[in-house]
């Protein structure tokens, strides 16, 4: 009796025990996965995204379709919230079992790259595993890296700025794009009036780090230095740029921060509340803001500085697709061959419906053009009009990007609530953010 | 294996009862170990292992996709020498903690009263009222919460329509910090179904006597019930102080730690650092403070006890 109780002690807890251990995903799944046991040339690997329920459906269908064509490869989909995605996605990193193919976003990959956990894509692309003949380089400036291709555009978009159509031809406005901030500032001060309390005429949309990148650009300035230690702007260019900004708060101008930031809160927009005439705004974030919208809205590129001297815009994959260094090779090219296909297949395309921004081929977004809807099809057409105006190349945001837009949009509450003086905030920012980006 | 063959009486020395003993009371123990091993195997893995590890990571520089760095304790100076936000956080939250905590039991005293009349339907209201400490801390509700203080909610509508002036809940610091107190006050649930319990424990010939004594309503209040529930008061006391130094969920998703980092909750903050700007050895450090901290403020409360808990 009492052996059999031993016994039967010990087993469970043999049991439990190998229940806990990390079961060596790597070890385990890739054997079988890399095609050593289950079938010739057989590869299986994962691809991991974020997104809501229709990118979820949409991305599974195509992979669907991919899976059809490729018979020797099978598309292990994981797919989650934005939040929860990256959480995952460190903790995958930290325990070496990335998934091969990885949705990334432009704050997060130079983390990914300076760790070396990006595959460096160059010779895919130079040998045709990943077809890139279709597609401008302005599409994938941001995602090179002293020459080396760290990832592939999953669509691309641009700052912009929406508007009201309607309102902009009862007042007789025409911003051609070029237009300066001086021009706007008087129509949005002549709207704004017109139309009373309870209306404004520009919206920063919490957007201002953006905003403010666009208007350093033009002065032949980036957000960071090259070396991402520190600030590569100088102190006067962020004055001119917050004075602008808190003139046009205290004249009425523009949206004061705490409106703008509880309209953002609740994911309306002011422009399709018809409170503001005009907006920054992701120019993908049109398709949105229309389907809120009874006015018709379009899109028109950022104002510029009068004394700018440079382009301020440039064209920014909304995400990317980077291939895992730590997978087998035999991963890596079918996650190679997973990108392509996303990137040139017309029917993968005619799955997707440019839900992750506009397709960076040229020859996709032409025959998409037809089938997609006018809204989208404005999204189109906005980014051949930044293709054209595109400036320089603008560089992939260091480590610690996040924090640093943390404190830049903490310093500019203080400054628009007149906590702090303009110079104050400068100081103070210029100060937090060498002391994060030493960290 | 031995047992079950007769024994010889020269065997049967008391030693060899003894050792036979021991040796039946490790077994016995042993069993009992493995029977409880689910939870054993639980606890070491899942509280104490990560633990020691994140102790362990509070001395280093960790960003969780390369390896930790050892750093001594520059995460420690860092935060009391060079870190305005982490004094802010311990200011928000304090702050916090000593009107929320405070008037949450006060108001669930005040319920406990109200449905310690004896009186029928008394119960199903107990249960009606306890139903918000279940939901309060959801997901779901916070997001309620946000919608009914936002900017076109259900209480600037009541404003406006009574002609009074709106309120910008989230742009406004002490108007945000009120509305995260009151969401904790709303979920006096658990503290009332306790004090209920209290009361009912206090005997009736104790206010009886207090009546011949000529004692009026408050008085006897003041007198038996508050001296006599003491202890359940000291119990509710440090339970909701250490819940309360650990409010994430609603400050994150209904004020996000805003206007100005004036709703920076230590424990928003703690996650801001960990999983927005992947500093885990940093996180790790402010973790362990505040387990100092929470400590501390129970000690303190265990230590004054003895001036204000009558235990019978």
């Amino acid at each position: 009796m009492r052996k059999w109780k031993k016994w039967a002690a010990v087993s469970l807890l043999t049991v439990m025990a190998a229940g806990c251990s990390p079961g060596g995903p790597d070890e385990t799944s890739d054997a079988g996965a890399d095609g050593e046991s289950s079938g010739e040339g057989q590869t299986s690997i994962r691809f991991s995204w974020w997104g809501n329920d229709e990118r979820h459906d949409l991305t599974q269908e195509m992979l669907d379709l991919f899976e059809e064509e490729h018979p020797d490869i099978t598309v292990e989909a994981e797919f989650t919230g934005w939040d929860s995605y990256w959480e995952r996605l460190t903790t995958q990193a930290a325990g070496s079992n990335l998934p091969a193919v990885v949705q990334m976003d432009n704050s997060k990959l130079t983390e990914y790259i300076s760790n070396g956990l990006a595959l460096d894509l160059n010779t895919m692309i130079e040998e045709g595993t990943i077809n890139m003949e279709d597609v401008n380089d302005v599409y994938q400036d941001m995602l090179v890296v002293d020459g080396s291709t760290y990832a592939i555009s999953g669509g691309s978009n641009g700052l912009a700025t929406i508007y009201n159509q309607d309102l902009f031809e009862e007042y007789d406005i025409n911003l051609e794009p070029g237009y300066t901030y001086e021009e706007l500032g008087e129509e949005m001060a002549r709207v704004s009036e017109a139309e009373g309390e309870g209306f404004w005429g520009y919206d920063f949309v919490k957007a201002d780090y953006e905003t403010f990148r666009h208007y350093a650009r033009q002065f032949d300035q980036h957000f960071y230095n090259e070396d991402g230690t520190s600030v590569g702007f100088e102190a006067e260019v962020l004055e001119g740029f917050l004075t602008t900004v808190t003139t046009w708060i205290d004249e009425g101008v523009a949206t004061p921060y705490d409106v703008t930031a509880e309209v953002n809160e609740s994911g309306e927009s002011m422009v399709a509340n018809e409170e503001a005439a005009m907006a920054s705004a992701a120019s993908n974030g049109l398709v949105g803001v229309q389907t809120l919208a009874e006015a018709d809205l379009g899109l028109n590129v950022m104002p510029s500085a009068s004394d700018g001297e440079k382009s301020g815009n440039w064209v920014r994959p909304s995400m990317s697709f980077m291939i895992s260094s730590n997978v087998s090779e035999a991963k890596q090219e079918a996650a190679a061959e997973l990108i392509d296909f996303i990137t040139n297949n017309q029917e993968a395309n005619e799955i997707l419906r440019a839900e992750r921004g506009v397709p960076i081929a040229a020859s996709v977004r032409e025959s998409l053009a037809g089938q997609v809807d006018p809204t989208v099809q404005e999204t189109f057409e906005f980014l051949e009009v930044l293709e054209e105006r595109a400036g320089d190349p603008e560089p992939l945001p260091p480590p610690g990007e996040s924090e640093v837009r943390a404190a830049f949009d903490r310093m500019l509450e203080s400054v628009k609530y007149d906590e702090m003086l303009i110079e104050e905030g400068i100081d103070s920012f210029m100060q937090e953010a060498d002391q994060i980006l030493n960290q | 294996m031995k047992t079950s063959e007769p024994l010889t009486e020269k065997e049967i020395t008391p030693e060899f009862v003894e050792k036979e003993r021991k040796r039946r009371n490790l077994r016995e123990s042993l069993t009992g170990y493995a029977m409880i091993s689910p939870w054993l195997i639980g606890f070491f893995g899942l509280i104490i292992g990560p633990m020691i590890y994140s102790f362990i990571l509070s001395f280093t520089d960790y960003d969780m996709l390369s390896a930790p760095q050892w750093t001594g304790f520059s995460n420690y100076v860092e935060l009391f020498t060079n870190d305005p936000r982490f004094i802010q956080s311990l200011q928000a939250t304090f702050t916090f903690v000593v009107i929320a905590i405070p008037l949450k039991l006060a108001f669930s005293l005040f319920l406990a009263l109200l449905f310690n009349t004896g009186r029928k339907g008394s119960g199903i209201f107990t249960t009606i009222y306890y139903v918000p400490s279940i939901i309060g801390g959801s997901v779901a509700i916070s997001v309620v919460w946000r919608q009914m203080f936002g900017r076109d909610g259900a209480v600037n509508t009541m404003l406006d329509a009574w002609g009074l002036d709106t309120i910008s809940f989230f742009g406004n610091s002490s108007a945000a910090m009120s509305i995260l107190i009151i969401l904790i006050v709303w979920q006096f649930g658990a503290p009332m179904i306790i004090f209920l319990a209290g009361l009912r424990q206090i005997p009736d010939d104790l206010y009886e006597a207090a009546s011949v004594d000529g004692a009026g309503m408050i008085r006897k209040f003041i007198k038996v019930t508050i001296p006599m529930l003491t202890p359940i008061i000291f119990f509710n006391l440090v339970m909701e102080t250490i819940n309360g130094f650990m409010t994430f969920t609603q400050a994150f998703l209904i004020t996000g730690g805003g206007p100005r980092d004036s709703t920076l909750f230590y424990a928003v903050y703690l996650y801001e650092v960990a999983f927005e700007f992947l500093n885990m050895g940093y996180a790790s450090a402010m973790a362990w403070i505040l387990l100092v901290i929470i400590g501390a403020f129970t000690l303190l409360i265990f230590k004054s006890s003895t001036f204000w808990v009558h235990y019978d």
